[in-house]
């Protein structure tokens, strides 16, 4: 039987034989919800307990088969799975008095607030000024903090002080959202203006506490109750979903793509904020990333391709022959194109870490954009170029220099965004990074230090010649320089295969 | 929630939100999970366990191709969510208010039982292995005999609460109010009926969907294997996908190059690739779209491996 049956079949005994004095009282007053029928009993109870039975063998029995073979064991297996998922989705959140946490939606509150857009001198000048904020897009406004609601929401300063809800937590429709369903939050709809609802906060929540110290005092009267839906009442998961997820750009809603990357990004711990719009340079300002300042030398209309002369090194000769301009990442954005959506940095996105809070951040890890997986196409040249210069110049660890890690620089780029496609609810990410395979010369580092001793150790490796007592030809040697340069090696088809036996060659040395 | 009527004549009730297709009732899931080979993703967070991502909870999006497919099933209905929401909350005649409190109440009150059960039995636990650790008289013995003859008779765990609430009624009145609770759907709140008349705008690859969906196949979504759709003989739960399915056009030329990538892909997956289309009606009637041509599906394995 299923693992969540274990502590069912204990469970509904015990309330059918519910029959002694306080047992009957408690079964009266959960007459009215049901109808006395023992399968509603155990959806009932799954309905509120948190089962601690969610692992993956309470929903995926065993291995997986090919296909149907008409066994009843397969059917059970199946069947089994299913009831497990409707036990354990059938759990409707509950909030004790500890941690209740209530929260109210009001959309309109900051429709005409305006938000000064900060500027570097403001941030140099005062670093007290908070960071842009979305404020306009806050809909939800938090009574207390809780755990799971201390890195999220903002509280907006700078108010008059006879403003209600002074000093609280606004939070972001995908906040809201999150919270509300992993369990720690409690939206109300608001019946009373904001004014009323949090000038009855106060009072109302002492009140509670003294009920809370005086158990045993007066009898709580019915019409208590009353009272406790009078400035509103709660919603549902599913109004939730119908007010706070919208379209792209609806104010006070998130779309329901980029909501489902934020929760599972803050599922897996990450810390998630809301792009701060063309504030990405100010924290991208970065000591000037040293680039090799050769350029190439303009090709010449006629004449040879390589200049007559007298050279005593093989790197002017290729820097001529290198006719094709090459990409040369720079620390300041350098391409012409604007991001524009969806290829534009949504989220900045942080690894959990003790010294991140809301306020203050250190630079992001990442920067992520949210794409639909039916609706965009594979980013052209403008868009994901555009979208890599929304990002701050991020060169490889200087521990990376050096040949050994050349596939590590290659990889890493020099800037690089997140890319997440969501299909219908199926999130895959994605990295692009700007390479620059122009920046690794693998031509010039051989012979600053080679030897033609090294080449012949090369040659052996390419396994062209075994007797290593002959001189290489200047025909093989061009040969080999040639195929290093273009990256090319006939033998393996591989295009750094001759690069790594040259590599290699030389480190034997 | 719980009104689980016949399966004959259910109606899901699909929320359209922002153009996305949700559903968030429990019952709704597993019914069409069973009845119509639907079972879509699960996108929101567990509030058992709410940080992890391997297993989600409601609601569950549907592809509008689903969607389509249930309500030309009869077996459910288009809401438009925002719009019903938005009336019900902003003007809520008193008669709707009260049932949605009342439900409100009850709900809260079940919870409250079951809360009080499991305290009852955590408390009987612990007292059992208190009493077993100390063999020895205890130092305060006056909590634990109060306790431990009704945890001996065990006849009811119900038992252990009353005894040590001073007046019960009291104690159950106040922690009526001391439980909040935010149910999953709005069932109680909206009216169960259709409310959108926007048509469905299902992509090119529906012909593709509903045949397969017809011959018993489960269908997810295809990104992680690079296609439309991938495709289960059965219930996810027990198979692995056999197919990664992609639809085109009936005069579509596909790319030799598209066929020997997704094979490879496919083949590499140890799943096949399966591409289908519907073919354009023979003599188009007048009034009557190409919707009912056949649809033509094959498979390719690569076999250069």
């Amino acid at each position: 039987m299923s693992l969540d049956d274990d502590d069912i079949p204990t469970a509904a005994p015990a309330a059918a034989t519910a029959s002694a004095d306080p047992g009957a009282e408690l079964g009266m007053t959960a007459d009215d919800a049901l109808e006395e029928q023992p399968q509603d009993f155990r959806n009932f109870t799954s309905q509120f307990r948190k089962s601690t039975h969610i692992s993956a063998q309470t929903i995926r029995r065993g291995e997986k088969d090919f296909e149907a073979h008409g066994t009843r064991l397969q059917d059970n297996a199946l069947e089994q799975s299913r009831q497990a998922m409707t036990e354990v989705l059938s759990y409707t959140r509950v909030h004790t008095q500890q941690n209740w946490t209530r929260a109210w939606y009001f959309p309109d509150w900051w429709t005409d607030y305006v938000e000064e857009e900060e500027d570097e001198e403001q941030k140099q000048s005062q670093t007290e000024k908070k960071p842009y904020a979305h404020v306009r897009d806050r809909v939800v406004v938090v009574e207390s903090s809780s755990v799971a609601s201390q890195n999220l929401g903002r509280a907006i300063t700078g108010q008059a002080k006879d403003r209600p809800a002074r000093g609280k937590d606004w939070l972001l429709p995908e906040e809201a959202l999150y919270l509300l369903e992993r369990g720690s939050l409690d939206l109300w709809w608001p019946t009373r203006g904001m004014e009323e609802v949090f000038s009855a906060e106060a009072p109302a929540a002492k009140g509670e506490g003294n009920d809370l110290l005086a158990e045993s005092d007066a009898a709580p009267v019915i019409t208590d109750e009353v009272d406790e839906y009078e400035m509103g009442f709660p919603l549902s998961v599913q109004a939730a979903y119908s007010l706070l997820i919208g379209n792209d750009g609806e104010r006070g809603k998130v779309s329901l793509q980029k909501f489902q990357v934020y929760s599972n990004l803050k599922r897996a711990g990450y810390n998630v904020l809301r792009n701060i719009n063309n504030h990405i340079l100010a924290l991208a300002i970065l000591p000037p990333h040293p680039l090799t300042t050769h350029l190439p030398l303009p090709p010449h209309p006629y004449g040879p391709l390589l200049q007559p002369g007298l050279y005593r090194s093989y790197n002017p000769i290729y820097r001529q022959l290198a006719l094709l301009p090459r990409h040369k990442p720079s620390a300041l954005p350098s391409s012409p194109w604007q991001p524009a959506d969806p290829f534009a940095v949504h989220y900045y996105v942080w690894k959990s870490s003790q010294k991140w809070s809301k306020t203050r951040q250190p630079p992001p890890d990442f920067f992520l954009a949210v794409v639909d997986a039916q609706q965009t196409a594979v980013p052209s040249l403008e868009e994901i170029a555009a979208l890599l210069d929304a990002t701050p110049a991020a060169p490889a660890r200087p521990e990376w220099a050096g040949p050994g890690r050349l596939y590590a620089r290659l990889k890493h780029g020099h800037r690089n965004v997140l890319v997440a496609v969501v299909d219908h609810g199926v999130i895959n990410y994605m990295r692009f990074a700007e390479g620059a395979f122009g920046e690794e010369e693998l031509f010039g580092r051989r012979y600053e230090k080679g030897s033609f001793g090294q080449l012949r150790a090369a040659h052996v490796a390419c396994g062209e010649a075994a007797d290593s007592d002959r001189e290489l030809t200047l025909f093989e040697i061009l040969m080999l320089h040639l195929a290093a340069t273009l990256g090319w090696d006939g033998r393996a088809g591989g295009r750094f295969g001759l690069v790594s036996y040259l590599d290699g060659a030389i480190r034997q040395q | 929630m719980m009104a689980s009527s016949g399966t004959a004549e259910r109606q899901v009730r699909i929320s359209r939100i922002a153009g996305r297709y949700l559903v968030f009732d429990i019952d709704d899931v597993a019914y069409i999970r069973r009845h119509h080979g639907i079972c879509a993703v699960f996108t929101g967070t567990m509030p058992q366990n709410p940080t992890q991502n391997v297993f989600l909870g409601l609601p569950v999006e549907l592809y509008a191709e689903e969607a389509k497919l249930l309500v030309d099933k009869k077996a459910g209905y288009i809401a438009d969510d925002l719009a019903d929401h938005l009336s019900q909350l902003k003007a809520l005649d008193p008669a709707a208010r009260a049932a949605y409190f009342q439900s409100l109440k009850t709900q809260r009150r079940n919870a409250q039982l079951v809360i009080d059960e499991d305290k009852a039995k955590s408390l009987a636990r612990h007292m059992e292995r208190r009493k077993a650790a100390t063999v020895q008289p205890d130092t305060r013995p006056s909590e634990v005999a109060a306790e431990a003859p009704a945890i001996a008779e065990g006849d009811s765990l119900f038992d252990a609460p009353p005894t040590k609430r001073v007046s019960p009624p009291v104690a159950v009145a106040k922690d009526q109010t001391s439980l909040a609770l935010t149910p999953t759907t709005s069932s109680t709140l909206i009216v169960p009926q259709p409310t959108s008349s926007a048509a469905i705008e299902v992509p090119s690859s529906y012909p593709l969907y509903a045949y397969l969906n017809q011959r018993g196949y489960f269908i997810t979504p295809g990104l992680r294997f690079g296609g439309d759709y991938s495709v289960y003989p059965g219930d996810p739960f027990r198979y692995h996908a056999h197919y990664l399915a992609n639809s085109y056009e009936w005069d579509t030329e596909i790319p030799m190059l598209d066929i020997v990538t997704s094979g490879r892909l496919g083949t590499a997956v140890k799943k096949s690739y399966l591409l289908g289309g519907q073919a354009p009606e023979q003599d188009p009637v007048v009034g009557s779209e190409k919707t009912s041509g056949e649809v033509r599906v094959f498979c390719i394995e690569w076999a250069g491996m």
